[in-house]
């Protein structure tokens, strides 16, 4: 090795500890976004999986465009010349013992063989003496099932045991393998149907079609057929936004991690300013001063890059749980398999942490590369420079802060310019910390001296005057700190927006079955109907179609009951909206609206069983539940529709006065009891669907979580860069008569100080990020309005992680300096 | 004879100063092959601007300068480092020695940047010195004196034709000072360098061939180093 490149390499070794944590830094933003990748992978991989094994061999998929459809339609399928194969398919859920929701596939095992011959084998997988048997069980005993393995393994249950569920017991005839992971209940389609009250219907047919052209004209009217790489897409499409979300966050943590990089660069070069002047000195070409740091560069973000994919790898069997429970509950059931360990992982985080130290090292290179020698040779200081740079550098920020609004008013274009636009606003504003700083200066000072002393003031004093290094720590601690009162300001307003539009929506006493498996029977609801004192039911039956090629919602309810006991948030006028629903109109969400562009008085066309009707929209409400759009519209016009009369759930509504009101509400949860339907308050259902909103923004939370850790790095190296350059100056400080004990208090308040000012920088730029983040990209991810609802906690909260975090990089010089300030000299070298 | 070193009419100014940031004002000088060279000062007189034009590690506002007979502005950048590479050699006040690295490597880096792997000679050249044996140690184990040492064994090593020192005893006692003197005259004329010394102090003159006394950035003095000891 080259003596130049030896002579940069060695303080890597003479300095561990400063090394150590700038591995660890850049290990940290390697792993988040190795960690968020791979589990998103697996998730979506896991996903794919699930879906290709479902599909079997078929090439298309028919239904109605909502709700289950006629067996009778199998008759004239299998008249169709087109039609190669076909197998009719129940597909539902069940709800476990355990409280897990699985899917039941309901299929007929002959005509499914040609379809999917590794499940509806299963059957007929035993020995020839005990399969006869099995086979006839199956078809004969209403309660037999198979198993996929590991759901039986999952449970403890072997073949002829009972598996307990929320519809009975069922006994398990044997077990069979999924290689996506996702546990399926098999089960005979004409037990499924008695079993989820399908007489006579089903859910789907999978086809293989030997002509498509031939077969859709045929069953254009009244059928949604989808060939199943359109069915996939549609089905990937409705993660668009979600995926789109993850990407973000972890390409946020890559930022904070870029930030560091940058960070602990330029404080390398700052160390290395005298070196490289005496190397030029000598005659050493630029190139090879350059060449040398490179290495350093390079050694950094490979060796961290490779330490950050062992822990990304670590950290994305966490995250798969918590990205695939997140797509269950919002999307689709998801079971991700555990991301397999491939060297391509270390080759990946190598390759990112090498690519974000080139990038991050650019700059500080740059200035290595117009390091006049002359001066550090001098050892001048270019306070004068170092003043006008910074203020540079601000108005370069704030020129950057122009551009990043320029951008987030573009974002009509496309979200990815407003994702932009917010990472060019958190480079900007990191851009203003130097002139802050030095405007904060001397408020600094005063508030130091009065806390600390002569040390306190001499703290601020160096925090000021070093400011090449303070100021990278400082913008890089305080994006990480935004970003948590950023992100946490936004979840908080979303949260307190979703409980206040709960509040518009769910003001029902009591709500029957509003798990998604379970469905009320349509004579419980006459039945309920029929009894006096009630103020009104509310039949909701929600399902999804597809709109213009996108899958949408559709929900229908009582219109007349909903007008008089809800209290929609519209954009546009008050309850009397609900009239138009009640003549046969439609209302659409937010989301709807702003996806498909559409407004009040506009006409909507939907595909029913009859063929394409078109609706006149009313009005337009606030609404949370799906991203994708949803149109409400009361349930005589969605049965003349679809000729769907399926009800998810029930809405109660008891009028307040009403006498009878608490024998009324007791009436019912016994009647729903007898029927096995579960009820619960609006109160319970408000409070699982925060539970629901809280899991779904683990992932963010880890993330915030992270970027934390990362800035802490930062910091802790920075005060640590500080410590180490300044060893002469504790010298002449020994030389004054300071103490250990006020080196120590100095020591310390300058980590205070550093961490106050990033905190203070983080509760503008923090709030600023939240309101980009509520106004711009949520709304155009996910097409609806969060109102922004100030909040303390995520301030607080975050204050408390910035002040813990600045005493505790301040630990380690403050043992330093108890350890060897009585032997520090006043030295040159 | 050419000179090694020919500077005419040079003029320095620092940024936009005025009056104040002309560091050199016509300065004119010339170094013969061997010459021992003292120049002294009072400090911001304009020494050190002056030994860094002529190392090329800054450039002046006006003048022109040759080494070798070569014209500094006209070689370039890549032209000035490779001068300073190979025919340079440079020693400071504070020394400057690269703190990661050993004594023994310090001195072998201007082979290696020279191309020439010679261990041997930077052993050698650290042996002349008079720091056998210590060049394992790293510049804080070192004392003020052999530091200085090490960064006179740096510039010799690559038998430069001049060696530019930068107040070479600035930093050290009067023994030591004139230790390091002595070694560096003995070694300069040993391997027929030339020398310019940049000082503030009458220590370097009884070491000078020439006196120079520079003023106001004019070097305004030339006297012979016989006649000032005298």
């Amino acid at each position: 090795m080259r003596v130049v490149t030896k002579s940069f390499l060695r303080y890597l070794i003479k300095r561990p500890g400063l090394s150590v944590l700038q591995l660890l830094g850049i290990a940290c933003g390697v792993a988040a976004v190795i960690g968020m990748t791979v589990s998103a992978r697996s998730a979506l991989t896991s996903f794919a999986m699930a879906v290709d094994f479902l599909r079997g061999k078929s090439t298309h998929v028919m239904e109605r465009p909502a709700g289950p459809l006629d067996e009778k339609t199998l008759e004239k399928l299998m008249l169709d010349p087109a039609v190669r194969y076909f197998s009719p398919v129940v597909d539902r859920k069940i709800k476990l013992k355990t409280g897990e929701s699985v899917r039941v596939l309901g299929i007929d095992p002959f005509l499914d063989r040609s379809i999917r011959p590794e499940l509806s084998n299963a059957p007929f997988s035993e020995t020839d003496v005990k399969n006869r048997q099995t086979y006839v069980d199956f078809l004969l005993k209403e309660t037999t099932i198979f198993l996929e393995k590991n759901l039986a393994t999952d449970l403890g249950l072997k073949p002829g045991e009972m598996l307990s569920t929320s519809r009975g017991n069922f006994q398990i005839l044997g077990l069979f393998a999924n290689p996506s992971g996702e546990p399926i209940i098999l089960m005979d389609i004409a037990h499924a149907q008695r079993l989820f009250d399908l007489s006579g219907k089903i859910d789907r047919v999978d086809l293989i079609l030997s002509d498509e052209a031939g077969f859709l004209p045929r069953w254009k009217e009244g059928y949604r057929i989808q060939s199943h790489s359109q069915k996939k897409e549609t089905l990937l499409a409705m993660l668009a936004a979600f995926r789109l979300n993850l990407e973000a966050l972890s390409l946020l943590a890559l930022f904070v991690g870029v930030f560091l990089i940058y960070n602990t660069t330029t404080f390398a070069v700052v160390s290395r300013r005298r070196d490289a002047g005496i190397l030029r000195s000598l005659g050493a070409q630029n190139s090879e001063i350059v060449l040398s740091f490179l290495a350093e560069i390079l050694i950094f973000g490979i060796l961290g890059g490779a330490l950050g994919a062992i822990i990304g790898h670590l950290l994305a069997h966490f995250l798969v749980n918590l990205v695939g429970s997140t797509i269950s509950n919002l999307y689709f059931f998801v079971r991700p398999v555990e991301p397999p360990w491939s060297i391509m992982t270390i080759l990946a985080g190598v390759i990112i942490g090498g690519g974000a130290s080139l990038l991050g090292g650019f700059l500080p290179l740059l200035e290595l590369i117009r390091i006049d020698p002359v001066q550090t040779l001098s050892g001048r200081t270019v306070s004068r420079k170092s003043r006008i740079k910074t203020q540079r550098v601000a108005f370069a920020g704030l020129a950057i802060i122009v551009v990043s609004i320029i951008l987030l008013l573009l974002s009509f274009i496309n979200v990815y310019v407003g994702f932009a636009g917010v990472f060019a606003f958190i480079l900007g504003f990191s851009l203003l910390t130097g002139i802050i700083l030095i405007a904060l200066g001397p408020a600094m000072k005063w508030l130091f001296y009065h806390l600390g002393g002569l040390p306190g003031k001499v703290a601020a004093g160096n925090i000021r005057q070093n400011l090449s290094r303070t100021n990278i720590a400082v913008s890089a601690f305080m994006i990480a700190l935004a970003l948590s009162i950023g992100l946490g300001s936004m979840i908080g307003s979303f949260r307190k927006s979703l409980v206040w539009w709960m509040g518009t929506q769910l003001r029902g006493d009591l709500y029957i079955s509003t798990i998604a498996e379970i469905q009320v029977p349509e004579e419980f609801y006459e039945e309920l109907k029929a009894m006096p004192g009630l103020g009104g039911i509310d039949p909701y039956r929600n399902v999804q179609v597809m709109y213009n090629g996108f899958q949408i919602s559709i929900s229908s309810i009582d219109a007349s009951v909903l007008q008089r006991y809800a209290r929609f948030g519209w954009l546009k006028g008050g309850n009397e909206n609900w009239e138009a629903v009640k003549n046969g109109g439609v209302i659409i969400s937010e989301s709807f609206a702003r996806r498909f562009k559409t407004k009040e008085g506009d006409r909507v066309t939907l595909d029913g069983i009859e063929g394409p009707v078109a609706l006149s929209v009313g009005a337009i409400f606030y609404d949370y539940t799906t991203e994708h759009g949803l149109i409400m519209m009361d349930r005589s016009t969605y049965i003349k529709i679809f000729g769907d009369t399926t009800i998810n759930s029930l809405g109660i509504f008891i009028d307040p006065g009403n006498p009878q009101r608490a024998e009324l509400l007791g009436e019912i949860r016994r009647k729903a009891q007898e029927r096995n339907l579960p009820v619960l308050t609006s109160k319970q259902l408000e409070r699982n669907i925060l539970a629901l909103f809280d899991s779904t923004f683990a992932v963010t939370r880890s993330m915030r979580f992270l970027a934390i850790i990362v800035a802490f790095f930062g910091i802790t190296g920075a005060l640590l860069t500080l410590f180490l350059e300044r060893k002469k100056d504790f010298g002449i400080y020994r030389a004054l008569g300071f103490s250990t004990s006020q080196i120590s208090i100095m020591t310390v308040l300058e980590g205070l100080g550093m961490g106050l000012v990033s905190f203070l920088l983080s509760t503008v730029g923090g709030t600023a990020l939240a309101l980009i983040l509520i106004k711009v990209i949520n709304l155009r991810s996910f097409n609806w309005t969060v109102f922004y609802y100030p909040e303390w906690q995520p301030y607080v909260v975050t204050g408390i992680v910035a002040i813990c975090a600045s005493l505790g990089a301040a630990l380690h010089p403050l043992w330093k300096v108890c350890r060897t300030y009585p032997q520090m000299q006043i030295r040159e070298e | 004879m050419q000179p090694i070193v020919r500077v005419v009419d040079i003029w320095k100014q620092y940024g936009d100063e005025g009056q104040n940031g002309i560091a050199l004002r016509g300065t004119n000088l010339e170094i013969k092959p061997g010459e021992v060279v003292a120049l002294f000062g009072k400090s911001g007189s304009g020494k050190t601007t002056l030994l860094n034009l002529i190392a090329g590690l800054d450039r002046p506002t006006k003048g022109r300068i040759e080494v070798e007979g070569r014209d500094l502005e006209s070689i370039g950048e890549s032209g000035r480092t490779d001068l300073r590479r190979r025919r340079l050699g440079f020693i400071f006040q504070f020394f400057n020695l690269l703190p990661t690295l050993t004594a023994y490597e310090n001195v072998y880096l201007s082979l290696e940047l020279l191309g020439r792997r010679d261990q041997k000679s930077a052993k050698d050249a650290l042996a002349a010195v008079g720091l056998e044996g210590k060049g394992a140690r790293y510049p804080h184990e070192l004392s003020g004196g052999e530091q200085q040492r090490v960064a006179i064994a740096r510039a010799i090593v690559k038998e430069p034709t001049l060696i530019l020192a930068d107040e070479p005893t600035g930093n050290l006692d009067t023994t030591t000072g004139s230790q390091i003197l002595e070694l560096l005259q003995h070694r300069c004329q040993k391997h027929k360098m030339s020398l310019l010394m940049v000082s503030h102090t009458p220590l370097t003159w009884k070491f000078a061939d020439r006196i120079l006394h520079m003023v106001d950035g004019v070097i305004t003095e030339p006297a012979s180093c016989t006649e000032i000891t005298r």
